[in-house]
C-alpha cells in the first residue's frame, strides 16, 4: 500500500467538503477520481498533497503519517501534484519552470539543468524551452505543470483535471503522456471529468459525491452502478417523487 | 551564448566607464554625484534581492541602512574606535532585525510584510530620535579630524567613490550568483506563486528569510560606508522613510528582479534629482518627494516591469523571426 487515507473529513465552517472518505492506493496503480462538480474531489486532493490539513482522519504514505505535513514535505517525500487551474511561474522560461522542480533533487545548477532537459524531452516541451511560460495557452500550461512536477521525481502523482479544456488531439497526446509517466513507475491519481479519458486510463475508479466515496471498482463496473448514475444525473428526487404522486 | 557574451561585454564597458569616470570628470561636484549614484545603485541592488527577486516589497529598508549608519558612529562615540569598525556590528544588528521582522510576517502572504516593515522602521526612527545615547534628534558625529588611516578621512572624494563602486560590484556579483543558484530560482518561483512553489518542495519561508538577511546585510554595509564618509547621521538621513522609498523607486524604475535594473534606475534618477536640487537649491528638497511620487505613479501605471522590460519588449519586436523558426522546427 503506497497511500492510505482513512476517514478523512474536511470541514469549512458548517460545510463538509469531504466527509469520512477512505481511499487506498497501491504502488503502480492509475486510479481515477470522478464525481459531479462540488463533490469534494479537489478538496480531497488538497488534503492528500498537504495543501489543506484535514479536519479529522489520517493519511499514511509509504508507512509514514503525513496527515499534517506541509506541502513542501509532501513534495520531498515524493507526492507531486498539479492544479485544477494551472499555476505556472509566468516570468520564467519553460526551462526555468522545470528547473525549479529539478532543484528539489539536485542542488547544483548543472545537474538541475540536465534533469530538466530530460523531462522537457519526454514531455515534448524541449523545442520551446526558452520561451516565457506566459506565452503558453492552457494546454501548454497543463503540460508544463506536469513537466515541472515530474522534475521533482515523484513516486505518486496527483493530476487535477490535467486534461480539462483540451481538444480531441490534445487529449490524445495528453493520454499518451500519462501512459509514459505510468511506464516510468509512477503511481497516479487522476481527477477527470471526461469519462472516456477515465475509461481508457484508469484501472480503478473512485466515485465521489457530496464529499463521500460512493463507489469504487473497475471503471466499466462503476459506470453501471445505480448510485453513480443517480449522482451524475441527479434523479434522486425525481424517482422518489413520481410514485408518491401516483399513489392517491 | 551570444546573448551571454553580449551581456558580459556590456558589463565590462559599464565597469570601465565607472572606473574612468572620476578621472575624466575630476571635479569634486562630479565625484560627489557619482558617489551618490553608486550608493543609490548599491542600496537599490541590495533591496532588489528581497523586493525584486523574491517580490517581497519592503518599505522599511531604512532600518538596515540606519543600523549600518549608526553603529560606526556609535562605536566612535563610546570607545573612540575608527568608525569603520562599526560596520560588522551594523550587519549583526541588521540581521537580528531581519529575523525579528521576517519570522512572523513571512508566514503570511501579500502586503503584511510591507506593512510590518513600514511600521518597524518608523518605530525605530521614533525611538532613536528620542534616545539620548544615540544622539536623539541631533544625531551622531564621527571624528572631526582623521586620527589615522583607519578613520578613512580623505582630502578628496575619490577613495569613497571607489569604495562605493567596490560595494556595488559586490552586491551585483552576489545578485548574479543568486540568479543562477537554487535559491534564486526558488525566490523567483515563490514570487510568482507561493502555493505552486511549495508544491514543488520549495521551503518558502526559509528562502524569504535568507533573502531578507542577505539584502539587510548589504544595505547595512552601504549605510556604514555612508556614515563613515559623511561623518554624521541623524534619524532623518539614516532612518527616514525617504531612504526606504528611494531604494524601491530606483530598483522599480530600472526593473525590479533584474540584475541591471537598479543600476539603470540610479543612472536616471540621481542625475535628475541632482538637477532639481541645483536649480531649486535648499527649497528644492521638497521636490524630491514630488519626483518620487511622480516616478511611482508613472511606473505603476505604464511600466510595472520597469524600463528594462520596455527595452526587452522593444527588442522582441525586432527579433520576431527567431521564435517562429523554432516553432516550425517543432512542428516538423
Amino acid at each position: 500500500m503506497l497511500l492510505e487515507a482513512s476517514a478523512v473529513t474536511k470541514q469549512f465552517g458548517g460545510f463538509r467538503a469531504v466527509s469520512d472518505a477512505s481511499i487506498s492506493i497501491d504502488e503502480g496503480e492509475i486510479v481515477g477520481l470522478i464525481g459531479p462538480n462540488g463533490a469534494g474531489k479537489s478538496t480531497m486532493f488538497n488534503c492528500l498533497s498537504g495543501d489543506l490539513p484535514p479536519t479529522s482522519g489520517r493519511i499514511v504514505y509509504d508507512g509514514r503519517d503525513v496527515t499534517r505535513a506541509s506541502p513542501e514535505a509532501h513534495a520531498r517525500l515524493g507526492i507531486g501534484r498539479t492544479f485544477q487551474v494551472p499555476v505556472t511561474f509566468e516570468d520564467m522560461t519553460i526551462l526555468e519552470n522545470v528547473m525549479v522542480g529539478a532543484f528539489l533533487r539536485h542542488a547544483g545548477r548543472n545537474a538541475a539543468h540536465a534533469a530538466a532537459m530530460d523531462i522537457l524531452e519526454m514531455t515534448g516541451l524541449a523545442p520551446i524551452r526558452d520561451r516565457p511560460a506566459r506565452s503558453l495557452g492552457t494546454p501548454g500550461r497543463k503540460r508544463l505543470e506536469i513537466a515541472r512536477v515530474l522534475a521533482t521525481r515523484p513516486r505518486l502523482l496527483l493530476l487535477d483535471e490535467a486534461l480539462a479544456g483540451l481538444n480531441a488531439n490534445e487529449i490524445a497526446s495528453a493520454i499518451q503522456l500519462v501512459r509514459a509517466i505510468h511506464a516510468r513507475g509512477i503511481t497516479l491519481i487522476v481527477v477527470e471529468h471526461v469519462m472516456e479519458v477515465i475509461m481508457s486510463l484508469a484501472q480503478r475508479v473512485l466515485v465521489f459525491n457530496q464529499g463521500r466515496v460512493i463507489a469504487s471498482g473497475a471503471a466499466r463496473d462503476v459506470v453501471q452502478d445505480a448510485e453513480v448514475i443517480r449522482a451524475y444525473l441527479g434523479q434522486t428526487q425525481w424517482i422518489a417523487a413520481a410514485p408518491a404522486a401516483a399513489v392517491p | 551564448m551570444r546573448n551571454a557574451s553580449r551581456a558580459a561585454f556590456g558589463w565590462l564597458a559599464l565597469a570601465a566607464g565607472a572606473i574612468v569616470y572620476p578621472l575624466v570628470l575630476p571635479g569634486a561636484f562630479y565625484i560627489d554625484v557619482g558617489t551618490t549614484l553608486l550608493l543609490a545603485a548599491a542600496t537599490a541592488a541590495a533591496w532588489n534581492i528581497i523586493g525584486g527577486y523574491a517580490g517581497q516589497v519592503s518599505v522599511g529598508h531604512a532600518m538596515f541602512f540606519g543600523a549600518g549608519a549608526y553603529l560606526p558612529l556609535l562605536v566612535y562615540k563610546l570607545w573612540q574606535w575608527p568608525p569603520i569598525a562599526g560596520l560588522p556590528f551594523g550587519i549583526v544588528v541588521s540581521l537580528v532585525l531581519a529575523v525579528l521582522v521576517g519570522m512572523p510576517t513571512f508566514r503570511l502572504q501579500g502586503h503584511y510584510f510591507s506593512m510590518a516593515t513600514i511600521a518597524v522602521a518608523e518605530l525605530i526612527r521614533l525611538v532613536v530620535a528620542t534616545a539620548e545615547p544615540l544622539g536623539a534628534a541631533i544625531g551622531l558625529q564621527g571624528p572631526a579630524v582623521g586620527r589615522g588611516v583607519w578613520d578613512l578621512t580623505f582630502r578628496s572624494g575619490l577613495p569613497y567613490y571607489y569604495l562605493f563602486l567596490a560595494l556595488l560590484a559586490m552586491v551585483l556579483a552576489t545578485s548574479w550568483w543568486l540568479q543562477r543558484s537554487r535559491l534564486g530560482f526558488y525566490l523567483r518561483s515563490l514570487r510568482a506563486s507561493e502555493r505552486a512553489a511549495r508544491s514543488l518542495g520549495v521551503p518558502v519561508r526559509r528562502c524569504k528569510l535568507l533573502a531578507l538577511m542577505l539584502s539587510a546585510a548589504f544595505t547595512s554595509a552601504a549605510g556604514s560606508l555612508y556614515a563613515v564618509k559623511t561623518g554624521f547621521v541623524d534619524p532623518e538621513s539614516g532612518l527616514g522613510i525617504l531612504v526606504s522609498v528611494q531604494m524601491i523607486i530606483v530598483a522599480a524604475l530600472g526593473g525590479a528582479g533584474t540584475l541591471f535594473g537598479p543600476v539603470l534606475g540610479a543612472l536616471i534618477l540621481i542625475p535628475l534629482q541632482t538637477l532639481t536640487n541645483t536649480y531649486f537649491g535648499g527649497e528644492g528638497s521638497g521636490l524630491t518627494y514630488i519626483l518620487y511620487g511622480g516616478a511611482i505613479l508613472l511606473i505603476a501605471r505604464f511600466e510595472p516591469g520597469g524600463l528594462l522590460d520596455l527595452v526587452y519588449r522593444a527588442r522582441g519586436l525586432f527579433a520576431k523571426p527567431a521564435p517562429s523558426s523554432e516553432q516550425s522546427r517543432h512542428a516538423a
